[in-house]
């Protein structure tokens, strides 16, 4: 009677026991990162090994789901004969949810569980140990280039992502509807107004800064063994999605 | 201890590392410069420390010796704030670790370095970069100056410079844990810990790196802490052996003292490990560990 509750007990307390560590991991990044020196170097390799290797992934990513919306949202509007509003239609629910969210949990994910892995064998070969015994702060040497280089890419990404996701719309638009594929960019824009391009960028920032805080949390709470690692790096996919989905769901409210 | 050779001040003062009062007077009546007080530590059930006491002393080799999984890595740790203790004090250079915060800690570990059992280094970095880490930390050396200091301290403990420039992960262990020493005494440090440091290496680096020890001793007056299996090493570079044993060191002195040690304890360990007494300090020739 009792096992069930109690297995869900501990997942609840284990869950409250992470959230808060990676609080308190968040809460020492704020009171190291902004110490100078600032670590452009190492925040630039991060951009590079995170954002730019993630480009042809959104690239693809966004091509398909600006197509893909296209061509449904393009299927419902001809039943009433109102495939001309194809742009309008298709235009909020990219650039506010779909293009961010997306990009965020496949390359967000794949960020988080690229950390986590990365600083996980770090964690087990006492590499962050060293990092520490020599003087230096894990926080701010490992997590803070980290952090800040995913807030970093995850906008950026999804500025690139939102620009290719108009273009497979309009290529739907043209080919599949015989909208003209300039009238459907030019209803597209004009649906828009500034503040859907910033809630677009402060989703995807926020989602950044939570990749890399969970990646580096992952990695620095990574238990013996290598074994260890492959578990942090699987839990980091799931936890990354499952905080995407969450804080999605909280802006989305306040910026409607 | 010998006191002849004139210590390179000049090189010091140049890395930002002073040398503390009492190491420039070693004739004095000597204050630890690490002191562990009734310090308890556990993990979970798993008791690794229970009131245990040790002192070291400034310039002096102390060898700790004890079984596998005792606790010497930890000790090690504790000693830098890398594991914090659940009771009691450890002061090192007159700063009690369990209550500095994180900049006083940084200036001890700038002082104190720890030589990691499994050497620890940083697999996206070259040798070169593992070995010019803390002097980018610490210092204002240009490249130039740390790729001569690394060479220097790669030659310390028989590399050549040519392995600077290659990848941690192209090494053989061997190879990879006198990196790991090299990187650890770059910064010029006072306090040496060395965790394991002969293992897995040959003879003649075995040799080498006791030599290595005594000589940092010797001519900069830095004080070590030594974790070893490797009985010639421990005879050769220890000033004192401190025994681990059931959560404590119940025993310290010198390694005479030791052999002539009544205490059962201590004699289980020479006989599980030695065949034969020791010669006298320091001459260490042909002696070999037992199986
Ligand atoms: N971070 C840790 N968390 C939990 N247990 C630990 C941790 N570090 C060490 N231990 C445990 O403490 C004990 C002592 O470990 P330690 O590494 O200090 O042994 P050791 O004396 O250095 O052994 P060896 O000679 O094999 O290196 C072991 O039982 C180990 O499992
Ligand atoms: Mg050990």
């Amino acid at each position: 009677m009792l096992r069930p509750l109690e297995r869900f007990g501990g997942l609840v307390l284990a869950g409250i026991e992470w959230v808060g560590g990676l609080t308190g991991l968040a809460l020492r990044l704020l009171r190291v990162g902004f110490k100078r020196p600032i670590g452009i170097d190492d925040i630039a390799a991060q951009m590079v090994q995170q954002g730019v290797r993630s480009l042809p992934i959104s690239t693809f990513l966004s091509l398909f789901i600006g197509m893909i919306l296209a061509w449904q949202f393009g299927w419902a509007l001809r039943d009433f004969g109102a495939t001309m509003a194809l742009g309008y239609a298709s235009s909020l629910a990219l650039v506010r949810e779909l293009v961010p969210t997306l990009i965020a949990i496949t390359v967000g994910a794949k960020m988080a569980a690229g950390m986590a892995a990365e600083l996980g064998s770090m964690k087990v070969t006492e590499q962050i140990d060293a990092v520490a015994a020599l003087g230096a702060d894990p926080i701010k040497k490992l997590v803070w280039p980290r952090v800040v280089g995913a807030a970093a890419s995850q906008p950026l990404l999804v500025v690139w992502g939102n620009i290719i996701a108009v273009f497979g719309g309009m290529m739907i638009a043209e080919w599949v509807y015989g909208v003209p594929a300039g009238y459907f960019y030019q209803t597209y824009i004009d649906e828009l107004v500034p503040m859907d391009y910033v809630s677009s960028l402060v989703k995807a920032l926020i989602f950044g800064v939570l990749v890399g805080l969970i990646g580096c949390f992952q990695g620095f709470s990574t238990k013996f063994g290598t074994e260890a690692v492959g578990i942090a790096t699987t839990e980091t996919v799931v936890a990354t999605s499952i905080c995407i989905i969450i804080a999605d769901f909280y802006l989305t409210m306040v910026f409607f | 201890m010998e006191h002849d050779a004139q210590p390179p001040r000049q090189d010091r003062t140049e890395v930002g590392t002073p040398v503390p009062a009492d190491d420039l007077a070693p004739a004095r009546p000597r204050t630890p410069i690490i002191a562990f007080v009734d310090v308890s530590k556990s993990f979970g059930d798993n008791t690794i420390y229970a009131g245990m006491n040790l002192e070291v002393h400034p310039g002096e080799t102390l060898t700790i010796i004890g079984g596998s999984g005792l606790g010497k890595s930890v000790c090690l740790k504790m000693l830098i704030g890398l594991l914090p203790v659940d009771s009691g004090r450890i002061t090192v250079l007159g700063t009690d670790i369990g209550t500095a915060d994180d900049e006083v800690l940084r200036e001890v570990r700038r002082r104190v370095a720890y030589v990691f059992q499994g050497g620890a280094l940083f697999d996206s970095m070259t040798v070169l970069e593992n070995i010019g880490y803390g002097l980018r930390e610490h210092t204002k050396m240009g490249d130039e100056e740390i790729r001569a200091r690394a060479k220097a301290c790669l030659e310390m403990v028989g590399l050549e410079e040519k392995d600077l420039d290659t990848m941690p992960a192209s090494l053989s262990g061997g190879m990879r844990k006198r990196v790991a020493l090299a990187r650890s005494i770059a910064p010029q440090p006072e306090v040496i810990l060395y965790d394991e440091p002969t293992t897995g290496l040959d003879p003649r680096n075995i040799t080498r790196i006791g030599d290595m020890i005594k000589k940092l001793q010797r001519e900069l007056q830095v004080t070590s802490v030594v974790v070893t299996h490797d009985m010639p090493t421990a005879r050769k570079v220890s000033d004192r052996i401190a025994m681990l044993y059931r959560h404590r060191f119940p025993f310290v002195g010198t390694v005479q003292e030791m052999w002539q040690s009544e205490d059962p304890a201590v004699r289980d360990f020479i006989h599980g490990t030695l065949r034969r007494p020791p010669a006298a300090h320091g001459s260490h020739a042909k002696e070999h560990h037992g199986p």
